[in-house]
């Protein structure tokens, strides 16, 4: 028993005096951070953006600057002899095509024989409750809170005494997240957890101790998670934690009160109109839309599963699917065209990743390319008034790349609003956002709704369909079941489920 | 489109250690570059052809559609050089164009090469599975690790580049960027598609090397193999099978000439 105790009182990694700099920048990210976690301890790190918990991970595990290089020192750096590391990205953890064969790699790694692998294999999936009627499966095939309970059953192969993740469920829908805690939670029972994550409603009851960092790298406060969730709560919505009750007090905040006064109440003007509407992908209809239209000014969001079908019909709406059926966009029947070169006039699309939607080189052109025929004064006018609207960075010279991600997210939805833009369709625009980015994208989109936009959004989040939407539209097996008009957080749950 | 390379049955080209069998057709094709006489290489072609339609078990409707651009490149090729070639016994000549005895015997053999090419390509491409293939090259071969498993990760990536370019073209039209016509719009196009997609890869790629060390993988430490790959008696057949049919061939063509 004694010995026992012992054991737990020593440090699982221990750091003393540490400083790091990224090259390039003038300011270290730790300046003498002097940082340890018991062994068995479940520590959760939270912070800004930008504040360097990810790199600390980093640095306990030894990956930097073993594998990713960067100008450090420290007095004492004790790391763990074995250890572990959940990714944020599931697309990006695993090098092999199918799921038994990732598994087998880190096998492979620890030159386990051959014979012993499937035993291994099976029970590692068996741990992190990931049932597959065939090992063999590609992990392609896998939704995404699968991949990560892939990535977590991969690592647990190593028995590594001390597990770090980093952002685990941030690019997981709410059933991926609720799956991959639960994973975490059962399968690390007496591992050392060190978690780093803005998504913390899952397991604010399961951690033991809660440090909180500063924007410049330095601890703010350290304790057990319901003292820090009471007495930091300004830092909590400062540094867009996703803390229990975030919704709740955002649902009470002046700002959120003063949105939801006298909602104008949407006109009857009908902007969209789809009747017997089919979106293909080859010859396969993905999306079936029996009857639904849109009016002027409406928040329609879209619900549904992954691979049900919301995306491609934001696509078939914008008909970069063929399509087939009527479809009227402001009274104007659309004409489906084999290939198209333009687009119908009065629609925009933000897709998921920013990145791919920007054309040039500074955040001024991105908001002037599509102005041609408006003078120059006109076209940086209207660059300077999205810019404000949407806090982007003054300097409109700065390359889009080097934005920050809630930053590159603004753009891309400010770069959708020409003037010719009614309706404005975004799939996903919050997802993997911090609460105030979240926040803010959602007061933007009203703002803009207010002002007689129509938006039109896909997404997970059942708070933001209750209380942000006027219309609820449903997508399952690749059919629009339901349209239900202005929902309440009853109608949400009822047409979700 | 991986179904779509699923072939009807697995043939005994399957069998053969896909490593070895690479390690031949390689040493055939050198053969065929440095050889030049028109009925060897001719009699080659249709030694490959009968191997690729007979034996990969696929239908034969899809090995006629991937040989469309096999006849074209034969076509072409033998064209190309029958109207441009050099030689002296002129048959027909006008203008630019001058088709000689030599330039017909040249612009055969440069076709049927590159259709020998093919045949030989497209029969191990269709009878291999990319990871086995990595394996073996590492057990039989000792090639080392890390350039095996880069190769097997960046084949799981290709299905994601492919939706990141339809994702990018679906972003330019939304945009309204059009491109000039001719070469001019082409440079536009591999500008407007190559930074984005080179700024993602780049970052997967560095994402996915550090989860593999972060997996324990390390250069040239020694390691066991999920498939254990050896030579077995298909390797002998195989061996047997080319070395027979390059034997006679040789002999029809050199001897009966």
């Amino acid at each position: 028993m004694k010995t026992a105790i012992t054991h737990h009182r020593e440090a699982a990694f221990s750091m003393t005096k540490l400083r790091l700099k990224f090259p390039g920048e003038e300011t270290l990210l730790f300046k003498d951070l002097s940082f340890s976690v018991r062994k068995g301890e479940k520590v959760l790190l939270l912070g800004p953006s930008g504040c360097g918990k990810s790199t600390l991970l980093q640095v306990a595990s030894g990956i930097v600057p073993n594998s990713f290089e960067l100008p450090m020192k420290a007095e004492a750096l004790e790391l763990p002899d074995s250890w572990g590391f959940v990714f944020q990205d599931p697309d990006t953890q695993f090098c092999m095509p199918y799921v038994d064969e990732e598994l087998a790699f880190v096998l492979e790694n620890l030159n386990v024989p051959r014979e012993e692998m499937q035993v291994l294999i099976v029970a590692s999936l068996e741990r992190v409750g990931l049932h597959l009627t065939d090992l063999h499966t590609p992990i392609l095939e896998l939704s995404q809170g699968m991949k990560q309970r892939l990535a977590l059953a991969s690592v647990l192969l190593m028995e590594p005494e001390v597990l770090f993740l980093d952002e685990p469920s941030a690019l997981l829908d709410p059933e991926g997240t609720k799956q991959i805690w639960t994973s975490i939670q059962a399968a690390t029972a007496e591992q050392t957890v060190v978690i780093v994550e803005h998504k913390i409603e899952q397991i604010a009851e399961w951690i033991d101790r809660v440090v909180l960092f500063t924007d410049d790298g330095k601890i703010a406060a350290d304790g057990p998670p319901d003292s820090i969730f009471k007495d930091y709560k300004e830092e909590l919505i400062r540094y867009g934690i996703w803390y229990p009750g975030v919704w709740d007090d955002y649902l009470n905040s002046k700002v959120f009160k003063t949105l939801s006064e006298n909602r104008s109440s949407t006109s009857t003007v009908e902007v969209l109109h789809a009747e017997e509407f089919n979106g293909y992908r080859g010859k396969k209809s993905v999306i079936h839309v029996p009857s639904a239209s849109i009016r002027q000014g409406s928040w329609v969001t879209i619900l549904g599963e992954n691979g049900s079908g919301k995306s491609s019909l934001l696509l078939s709406l914008m008909q970069l699917l063929k399509t087939s059926g009527a479809l009227q966009v402001n009274g104007e029947p659309i004409v489906q065209k084999k290939r198209r070169k333009t687009l119908p006039a009065g629609l925009s699309l933000v897709f998921q990743n920013p990145e791919l939607q920007f054309v040039t080189n500074s955040i001024t052109d991105e908001l002037t390319i599509s102005l041609m025929s408006v003078s120059s004064t006109e076209a940086n006018h209207h660059a300077e008034e999205m810019i404000e609207l949407f806090n982007l960075p003054v300097s409109g010279n700065r390359h889009p790349y080097q934005l920050s991600v809630g930053q590159k997210r603004r753009l891309s939805v400010a770069t959708a609003l020409t003037s010719s833009t009614d309706i404005l369709l975004l799939d996903e625009p919050t997802f993997g956002q911090d609460a105030r980015n979240t926040f803010g994208m959602l007061e933007k989109l009203e703002s803009l709704r207010r002002n007689g936009m129509t938006i039109v959004m896909v997404t997970h989040d059942l708070e933001i369909a209750s209380h942000f939407a006027t219309d609820i539209w449903t997508v399952s097996d690749g059919e629009l079941v339901s349209c239900t008009r202005k929902g309440g957080v009853a109608d949400a749950r009822l047409v979700y489920a | 489109m991986p179904a779509w390379f699923t072939p009807n049955r697995e043939t005994w080209l399957f069998r053969v250690n896909p490593a070895l069998k690479f390690m031949i057709f390689v040493l055939l094709l050198l053969f065929t570059l440095f050889t030049r006489n028109l009925a060897f290489v001719s009699w080659l072609a249709v030694l490959f052809g009968i191997l690729l339609y007979g034996f990969s078990g696929y239908p034969i409707r899809k090995l006629a559609l991937l040989s469309i651009p096999l006849i074209i490149s034969f076509a072409s090729s033998a064209f190309t050089m029958m109207l441009f070639g050099k030689g002296d016994t002129v048959i027909w000549q006008w203008g630019l164009f001058k088709i000689s005895e030599e330039s017909i015997q040249h612009g055969l053999l440069l076709g049927t090469k590159s259709l020998t090419f093919g045949f030989v390509g497209f029969t191990f491409l269709l009878t291999v599975q990319p990871v086995l293939f990595f394996y073996a090259m590492m057990q039989q071969f000792r090639l080392p690790s890390k350039y095996a498993y880069s190769f097997i990760a960046s084949i799981r990536l290709l299905p994601v580049v492919v939706e990141e370019i339809q994702v990018r073209s679906n972003a330019l039209k939304v945009r309204g960027i059009t491109f000039s016509r001719g070469m001019k719009g082409w440079g536009e196009r591999i500008q407007a598609y190559a930074v984005p997609l080179f700024a993602q890869s780049i970052r997967r790629a560095q994402r996915i090397a550090i989860a593999m060390e972060a997996k324990q993988y390390q250069m040239g430490a020694a390691r066991t193999y999920f498939y254990p790959t050896s030579y077995s008696r298909m390797d002998v057949v195989f061996i047997g099978v080319i070395s027979v049919s390059i034997a006679s061939v040789s002999m029809v063509a050199f001897v009966m000439n």
